[in-house]
């Protein structure tokens, strides 16, 4: 069970929300200037979640191994971010980023340092503009690649010590006519989502006005 | 703009606007972000209540929220704010309230725009009506989750299927719109065919009936699905369109009933052992009856002959003086013996078969107990201790004491049966007042309470309710006849007492007899005689019925030694034709009771029409049958038993005679 204090309400939910698709349609932007092509992101909904949950999560509906890209934030509230793609659509990633003119091998070669600067662009926005709406500053880690399966990603292990929580994003990519779909995670202890929920009571107290609320 | 233009300008616009409308749309709107002003079309003006010449001078761009319903303006404004602050695609669904007050559901799709430096600009959008929509998936929503019903549908060649909320509830998955049909497929146990089969044969039918046995995936219970749904053939593929439920509830029911199907065939099974027993049981009382009814037909006659002997035997005795040789006299004696050793045995033989006439006479119960000690301790040899105790001033009772003796032996045999062997036994005595509720609805009067207690293993209530029923019984078969208790209880009513029951199981058992306080004193009348011959005399005329001659002879032989005036008849007819012709009638009928033609009752009720008030003496060896009037003798009525002696004829005819 998520503990009440830092259950996020609905409108929270949706204030999150808003403010990552602020974040992916900046980096949908810098992806475009890179790529040259239309590319559309979008997060429709978002979750909360414990680590373990999250892993199930993941695991229920990915079945082949996933790829990630990982960087720690550190600020007002500290976590790490992970972008996850199931393994199977990382190269065709790469390949709709990179343009369809280089070869198997190359791509191959590629697809790293393709991937974490894709998922640099993405969650780099995604945080800044966290940071930006919600009025703070955050510092990140340069991002590393991973592979693995979703327990491994959420670092499960057998002692059932990982009591931290995830909050979940569905994010979903268009480019050049290609559907990836792929998941941000950010993984937060409680204190940090804690005031991540008091810095969003803040932003959604300053959007409707106190008259509405 | 010329008129013209401003003319062609509204036609343009208004064929947009049917064009929209055709297409759903309930209007548009368009957001300057940079000179914060709001423009609008025709139809959202309509629907908001904006009046149209606002349209085309803009709005304060909080008109926007105006019209939504007040539970989503909070939504909608975060969702503007992430546009507002660089999110590019609007999609929300919400509530807007027309100016007659209707509740719509819109549809918001737009889309901003951003300048050079990626600053949102313009914020362009579409609002469609999808009341109707909303209203279906609400239906649908519903029927899923209060049905536990859950939706899927899979395209033909596609990796992952679209499913309702409700359908990853029912397998335990975390809720989710698309999963992938591997996941699907992976709750379902070992073995099983998949939920959702990726090959789909050209012949089969369009049903997708089927149940599953799954492990649900969130808490790894075993549970029955049930899917329902069709296969829809459309142009070169197939989609798989249904529902699933859980069933686990009806198939356990399923499993209950099959239990108890097989359960029945041992309980019937059990049944039928039972009423083996009870035929078993059956059987045997049936057989103790033949038993009785054999024995007893023998004991009569044998009592017939008895009598004989004993009475010749009596006679000679009595005809022998000191003159004769010792020694037939010895010899005498010795026949003597053995005929009255004989005359015990049927006796017996008569008791066993419990066709001993019944009796009663007032009775000092504590000195039948105390006669019977000797009795109840041969009968209870094992290591239980016996105590029997008596209140000091106890009323006398009126019962026949040889079934009172009989109903006191047989409940002491059960306690030592019901004790297996090792325990106390107490017997006890007491005055009771009953009053207006006595045990079963025992008439208020006083009685004498007779408890026989033991410290066995006790009754439960279903026992004790058949106790009392004639071939119940808990012992072995070969052990009880099941009557032991019935006697008791038919003896009790007879004598107009009743008997309970109290018991529980494991606490022991105390069954206590009520028995009417006497009427008269108790008196030992036939003792009191038996000492000194009583005689009689001539005015004293007895009428002697009886069918065997040598019996006859015998009765009349001493009769008239006595002194009687004696007349004889063979049959009943005879006797009433002699009694009819005696002129100051007779003072006593002595008549068998089991005769050819006319029976002893019936004759002694002719005779008592014929002269009221007539004593009669009943002589039997065989008196289970009708002298008794509700099992008692009426007054002025008694019995003798063959075979007997001189002296207790005498003393009993001397005996009702003074009466």
């Amino acid at each position: 069970m998520i503990p009440e204090l830092i259950a996020l309400g609905e409108l929270e939910r949706d204030a999150l929300t808003e403010i990552v698709n602020i974040g992916v349609s900046r980096a949908a932007s810098s992806l475009r200037k890179m790529v040259g092509h239309e590319v559309h992101l979008s997060v429709p909904s978002i979750e909360v979640v414990s680590q373990r949950r999250a892993a199930r999560l993941i695991g229920e509906r990915e079945l082949d191994g996933l790829v990630a890209i990982r960087q720690d934030f550190s600020g007002a509230f500290s976590g790490r971010a992970l972008l996850i793609f199931p393994e199977a659509n990382s190269l065709e990633l790469v390949r709709a980023v990179t343009g369809d003119t280089l070869t198997a091998a190359e791509v191959l070669d590629m697809e790293h340092e393709a991937l974490a600067e894709t998922g640099n662009v993405i969650l780099n926005s995604c945080l800044a503009t966290m940071a930006n709406m919600l009025k703070r500053s955050l510092t990140m880690t340069i991002p590393e690649v991973l592979r693995g399966n979703g327990a491994t990603l959420f670092e499960i292990d057998d002692t059932g010590k990982s009591d931290g929580l995830v909050l979940f994003l569905y994010i979903d990519f268009a480019i050049r006519q290609r559907d990836i779909r792929g998941y941000i995670a950010m993984l937060m202890d409680l204190p940090a989502l804690a005031i991540l929920r008091e810095l969003l009571e803040e932003f959604i107290a300053r959007v409707i006005g106190d008259d509405e609320r | 703009m010329s008129d013209n233009a401003v003319i062609e300008e509204q036609g343009r616009e208004q064929r947009m606007m049917a064009i929209r409308a055709a297409a759903g749309s309930s209007g548009t709107w368009d957001w300057d972000i940079l000179a914060d002003r709001l423009y609008v079309d025709g139809r959202f003006a309509e629907l908001y209540g904006i009046d149209a010449s606002d349209c085309l001078t803009g709005l304060p761009t909080n008109a926007f929220f105006k019209a939504i319903h007040h539970e989503d303006r909070a939504r909608i404004k975060i969702a503007v704010a992430g546009i507002l602050g660089g999110a590019e695609l609007f999609s929300k669904e919400f509530r807007v309230v027309t100016p007659d007050g209707v509740v719509l559901w819109m549809h918001g799709r737009g889309q901003s725009s951003f300048d050079a430096d990626d600053q949102p600009v313009r914020f362009t959008g579409l609002l469609v009506d999808v009341t109707d929509r909303k209203r279906t998936e609400e239906r649908l929503r519903i029927a899923q989750s209060a049905g536990g019903v859950g939706t899927f549908e899979h395209s033909d060649g596609f990796a992952t299927m679209v499913v309702s909320e409700e359908f990853c509830r029912v397998l335990g998955l975390h809720p989710a719109t698309v999963l992938p049909v591997q996941t699907v497929n992976g709750v379902v146990l070992a073995g099983e065919l998949p939920l959702i089969p990726t090959q789909v044969p050209e012949e089969a039918g369009s049903g997708l009936d089927a149940e599953f046995r799954i492990i649900r995936a969130e808490d790894g219970a075993e549970r029955w699905i049930a899917r329902r749904g069709e296969i829809i053939r459309d142009g070169g593929g197939h989609r798989l369109v249904g529902v699933i439920y859980d069933v686990t509830k009806a198939k356990e029911l399923e499993a209950q009933l099959r239990d108890l199907n097989d359960t029945l065939e041992a309980r019937v099974e059990a049944e039928v052992v039972e009423r083996h027993q009870a035929q078993e049981s059956l059987r045997q009382a049936q057989k103790m009856e033949a038993v009785g009814h054999l024995t007893g037909g023998i004991a009569h006659d044998f009592n017939n002959l008895l009598t004989i002997i004993i009475g010749n035997i009596d006679t000679v005795l009595r005809r022998i003086d000191t003159t004769t040789d010792p020694r037939i006299k010895r010899s005498l004696d010795n026949a003597l013996k053995g005929a009255e050793s004989a005359a015990a045995l049927t006796q017996r033989l008569l008791v066993f078969s419990r066709q001993q006439p019944l009796d009663p006479r007032a009775i000092d119960v504590a000195r039948l107990l105390a006669g019977m000690s000797d009795l109840l301790t041969r009968s209870i040899t094992e290591a239980i201790s016996i105590q029997m105790s008596s209140a000091q001033d106890l009323w006398k009772i009126e019962a026949d004491p040889h079934q009172l003796e009989n109903a006191i032996l047989n409940l002491a045999v059960n306690a030592r049966d019901a004790m297996n062997g090792n325990g106390a036994l107490t017997i006890d005595a007491g005055n009771i007042l009953v009053d207006g509720d006595g045990p079963n609805g025992l008439a208020p009067g006083r009685y004498v309470a007779i408890s026989v207690a033991d410290t066995g293993t006790g009754m439960s209530p279903e026992t004790i309710a058949r106790a009392f029923d004639p071939f119940f019984t808990t012992k072995e078969v070969g052990k009880g006849t099941g009557l032991g208790l019935s006697m008791v209880y038919g003896f009790a009513q007879q004598s107009k007492g009743t008997v309970e029951i109290a018991s529980r199981p494991g606490e022991g058992t105390t069954v206590t007899l009520y028995l009417p306080k006497a009427v008269a004193e108790a008196v030992d009348v036939v003792e009191a005689i038996e000492n000194q011959l009583p005689m009689g005399s001539a005015s004293e005329t007895v009428l002697v019925v009886e069918d065997d001659d040598d019996v006859r002879a015998y009765t009349v032989g001493i009769l008239r030694e006595l002194g009687y005036r004696v007349i004889e008849a063979h049959d009943g007819v005879t006797g009433l034709r002699l009694l009819e012709r005696q002129e100051h009638g007779i003072q006593l009928l002595l008549t068998d009771v089991i005769m050819p033609g006319m029976s002893g009752t019936e004759l002694a009720d002719a005779a008592r029409r014929y002269q009221p008030g007539l004593k009669v003496l009943f002589n039997s060896g065989y008196t289970r049958d009708a002298i008794m009037r509700d099992g008692r003798l009426e007054p002025g009525v008694d019995l003798i038993s063959k075979p007997f002696t001189f002296a207790v004829l005498a003393g009993k005819v001397r005996e009702m005679l003074d009466r």
